[in-house]
């Protein structure tokens, strides 16, 4: 029988070793843009998606009406080439370019007219964004018009999200999509949008493999700018360490989810960060509906609590001072923000305020979920909170609670106080008014009061809120900031940190950059 | 023999669908929102949005009505749609189950071969600093947390020394080998592209020394004691009085006994690292089963923890029957009826 030696085994392992070692494929001169990133993916259907990884997914492959520009601000024109809107923002016409779908055919009105019927009747997470759809109409080929009930002249703004991205009706439809009103019980196209794509943005779906690989292909037939890269990869990589590592061995070429402290661990000289403002916040909000505190959480009290809170120190705490304060639940930069003053903490006040409410040695019950959100670690944040308002003598007793029963204490008003966050589906200070404002049949009217909405109800936010809508410009910044005024007096909803973003990627790779709408526009990217 | 396991076999379904209807019923009366995975948070107040995907899910249905479909749909084979991945959960499993399985063959390869050649020198040279050290080396691998010991490894010999690659299956520019077994190793080398192969292996290589590690910590300790007992014993005492080396004794004597723990251990290990490698999956993004499971957990996707659910005690069920035969064919005093 025939023995082998330790050398012999030496040998053998060496040889094992270094044919493990073979050296991985490397970011330079590669023709695929490889993604880091921890995917959220619910659904790669433009109108029933509704996640942060859809966003850049969309509007790499789906294409709008009217995109944002560089700036985060001004809307401009990407599938429609010119506008109009009437006086009253009731009427939008679009003139669209001589685009193409990825199979040839051209983009014409009436495909757009069938993407936004069937976006507002499959009942999907983005359908909000037609509410109060009332026509619409392709008046030839490349000419489509809009009706709105009432004024709104956030609609560009709306149509801008990736959500809105125009879809192939012929392709769609013969794959079991459905525009009609029946939509919600008749489409069945969803498993096939998994697999395939049918839109004229510079990329297409190649595959998709859930929580492991989205992998897009160019678009030979693209009408516009071919992008630069034939194939880009979004790969799976759970948390922020991993992905930097993955980033710093050139495994990926961009990290999308780095935060400020894993950023500063990055040693190679090949990776660029970059630290930038988002427009993303977390925040507290209090829940007067809550059992037994219709007597106790009243407007004096919660303003004595916003007033507790230490927001200097918060930022610090949260995110290493790598982030900014924002005074009403809309993001800083965007439409009525840039007059509003962010609260600052006067202990003193609050505990005067408490007193002269009666509400001394007040105890009250936190359920948020135990997550970690755009960098921010909820436990982390709600032991600040906690300790601040323990300095008025206030007792906060916290409730870390998995997402899934979060969601069903929310509505039941187990607790007076949660914390969460918001991301912008697209660039316009409506959306929140219509998710944050004390307007009567408004989401977080539903959530505060918990069916007692006189609690809440600010009767002069929804004339503003009318007023924003029905004007432009200078005028509609005024109405929002009136009513950003009016929602920090409610003091319902208290934003916390608007954490800063970390743009990393190898050093070769260039225009990557954040958007307000897209997320991050992959057909920008480059290699030197 | 062939009785015994046929009658085992036949067994299977019967206790799969006693299991899928625990675990659809306590699922269900699992306190959380149901439709955390389907409606976005923001979209919850939404009625309109709520009731339209309550009645697409069919979650507008009472319990025993949506029981019943479940168990219909379970005989012929569905498992459901997955509330997050939106595919069939089959798909989902198939998807995910060979990647798992290529990581826990591959630590358990590593995890016995380890083990087993440190218990058997530890028990050869106890007392030694050889028998310290193989023992520390053992204590560690089954004590560090794998969140601990898988980001150090990787940082160590993937950023700092480049000795393997990162995370994943393969590097994201690679296309992986054409489907036959599912094992990105063995399907390039069917394919004969033996690059591919090397770098399938590469990437398997630390994700499976991490897990294996934590193994290698289980069966050496096991091993050692079983092989110190065996060689205080009779027959080896008698062995030892008929002239046999202490090699044959440990070797030929003692390890033989040992086996018999052993298989126990190594069939409930197998079966429970099929859901249990979630850690190892999370940090090298190794699309497995594990990281399906916890993520179904999480967002109360009950499809996909049905799916899982009935994976796992597949795997369970066939861990057993293969240990049981294991047992009979290591120790012939061992009859199965």
């Amino acid at each position: 029988m025939k023995h082998f030696s330790l050398k012999q085994g030496l040998s053998a392992l060496l040889l094992a070793g270094t044919a493990i070692t073979a050296a991985p494929a490397l970011a330079q001169d590669s023709d695929t843009l490889v993604i880091a990133r921890s995917m959220d993916v619910n659904s790669l259907d433009p109108s029933r998606a509704f996640c942060d990884t859809c966003q850049f997914y969309l509007t790499a492959v789906y294409e709008t009406l009217v995109t944002l520009d560089a700036d985060n601000k001004t809307l401009v024109p990407n599938l429609a080439e010119s506008w109009e809107v009437n006086d009253d923002f009731t009427e939008f016409t679009f003139a669209l370019k001589d685009a193409t779908f990825a199979d040839g055919s051209p983009v014409e009105a009436s495909d757009v007219v069938w993407t936004f019927e069937r976006l507002k009747n499959l009942k999907g997470s983005p359908s909000f964004l037609m509410d109060g759809l009332t026509g619409a109409e392709a008046v030839d080929a490349k000419t489509v018009k809009f009706t709105v009930e009432a004024p709104n002249a956030e609609f560009l703004n709306k149509v801008s999200a990736p959500y809105a991205g125009i879809i192939n009706a012929e392709v769609a439809e013969a794959n079991g999509a459905m525009a009609g009103e029946d939509a919600a019980e008749a489409d069945k196209s969803e498993p096939w949008f998994l697999a395939n794509s049918a839109g004229s943005g510079p990329f297409t779906l190649a595959s998709y493999s859930p929580e492991a690989e989205l992998r897009l292909a160019k678009n030979d037939a693209y009408w516009g700018t071919a992008p630069a890269f034939s194939e880009v990869v979004v790969t799976q990589i759970q948390d922020a360490v991993s992905q930097a590592q993955a980033l710093e061995t050139g495994q990926v070429d961009i990290a999308m989810q780095i935060d400020p402290d894993t950023a500063k661990s990055i040693r190679s000289g090949d990776v660029t960060t970059e630290i930038v403002p988002s427009f993303n916040f977390v925040y507290i909000g209090f829940i007067p509906g809550a059992k037994g505190m219709e007597e106790v959480l009243t407007p004096e009290v919660r303003q004595a609590l916003a007033l507790a809170i230490d927001y200097d120190g918060m930022l610090d705490f949260t995110v290493g001072g790598n982030g900014a304060k924002q005074a009403a639940p809309i993001p800083n930069g965007f439409p009525g923000t840039s007059g509003l003053t962010p609260r600052e903490q006067d202990v003193e006040k609050a505990k005067e305020m408490l007193a002269a409410a009666g509400a001394e040695g007040l105890k009250l019950t936190a359920g948020y979920p135990n997550d970690n959100i755009y960098g921010v670690d909820f436990n982390i944040m709600m032991q600040k909170v906690q300790q601040d308002f323990a300095a008025v003598g206030v007792e906060l007793e916290l409730k870390p609670l998995t997402w899934a029963v979060w969601r069903d204490e929310l509505g039941a008003g187990e607790w007076p106080v949660t914390a969460i966050y918001y991301a912008p589906d697209y660039y316009g200070s409506g959306q929140y008014i219509a998710y944050f404002a004390m307007i009567e049949g408004f989401p977080w009217v539903g959530r505060a009061s918990v069916g007692k909405p006189e609690l809440v109800v600010n009767p002069a936010e929804a004339d503003l809120y009318a007023k924003a809508l029905a004007t432009s410009g200078a005028e509609s910044e005024a109405a929002y900031t009136a009513l950003g005024e009016e929602m920090m007096k409610d003091a319902i909803i208290l934003p916390l940190v608007s954490p800063n973003l970390v743009l990393a990627y190898r050093n070769d790779i260039e225009g990557v950059r954040y958007s307000a709408c897209c997320n991050l526009p992959l057909a920008e990217i480059t290699r030197k | 023999m062939l009785a015994y396991i046929l009658r085992r076999l036949i067994m299977i379904p019967f206790l799969l669908l006693g299991v899928a209807s625990v675990s659809f019923l306590l699922s269900q009366m699992t306190k959380g929102d149901p439709l955390a995975a389907l409606v976005p948070e923001r979209m919850m107040s939404n009625p309109d949005i709520v009731n339209a995907v309550k009645a697409q899910w069919g979650l507008d249905q009472p319990l025993p009505v949506r029981y019943v479909i479940y168990l219909g749909n379970l005989v012929q084979g569905d498992l459901g749609t997955s509330f997050s991945t939106r595919r069939p959960v089959a798909t989902d499993i198939a998807e995910r189950l060979p990647a798992t399985l290529e990581l826990v063959v591959a630590a358990m390869i590593i995890g016995t071969v380890m083990g087993l050649a440190l218990g058997l020198l530890s028990a050869r040279f106890r007392g030694t600093l050889f028998d310290s050290v193989a023992r520390i080396f053992a204590l560690i691998g089954s004590s560090l947390p794998i969140f601990w010991s898988g980001l150090i490894l990787l940082y160590l010999f993937s950023v700092r020394i480049s000795f393997v690659p990162g995370t994943g299956r393969l590097p994201p520019r690679v296309t992986a080998p054409p489907d036959v077994t599912g094992f990105y190793t063995v399907d390039a080398l069917i394919a004969g592209n033996i690059p591919l192969f090397l770098q399938a292996l590469s990437h398997l290589a630390l994700p499976a020394f991490v897990l294996g590690w934590a193994v290698t910590g289980v069966i050496t300790r096991l091993v050692r004691s079983s092989l110190i007992e065996g060689l205080s014993l009779d027959y080896a005492r008698t062995a030892r009085a008929k002239g046999a080396p202490e090699r044959t004794v440990l070797v030929k004597h003692a390890l033989p006994n040992a086996m018999i723990p052993l298989l126990t251990i190594l069939g409930f290990t197998f079966a429970y690292l099929i859901t249990g490698a979630v850690l190892t999956e999370a940090i090298f993004s190794w699309p497995g089963i594990g990281s399906y499971a916890v993520r179904a957990a999480a967002s109360l996707d009950y499809p996909a923890i049905g799916g899982v659910t009935i994976v796992g005690s597949v795997a369970f069920l066939l861990a057993n029957l293969l240990t049981d035969i294991a047992y009979a064919w290591a120790n012939p005093r061992i009859k199965v009826h």
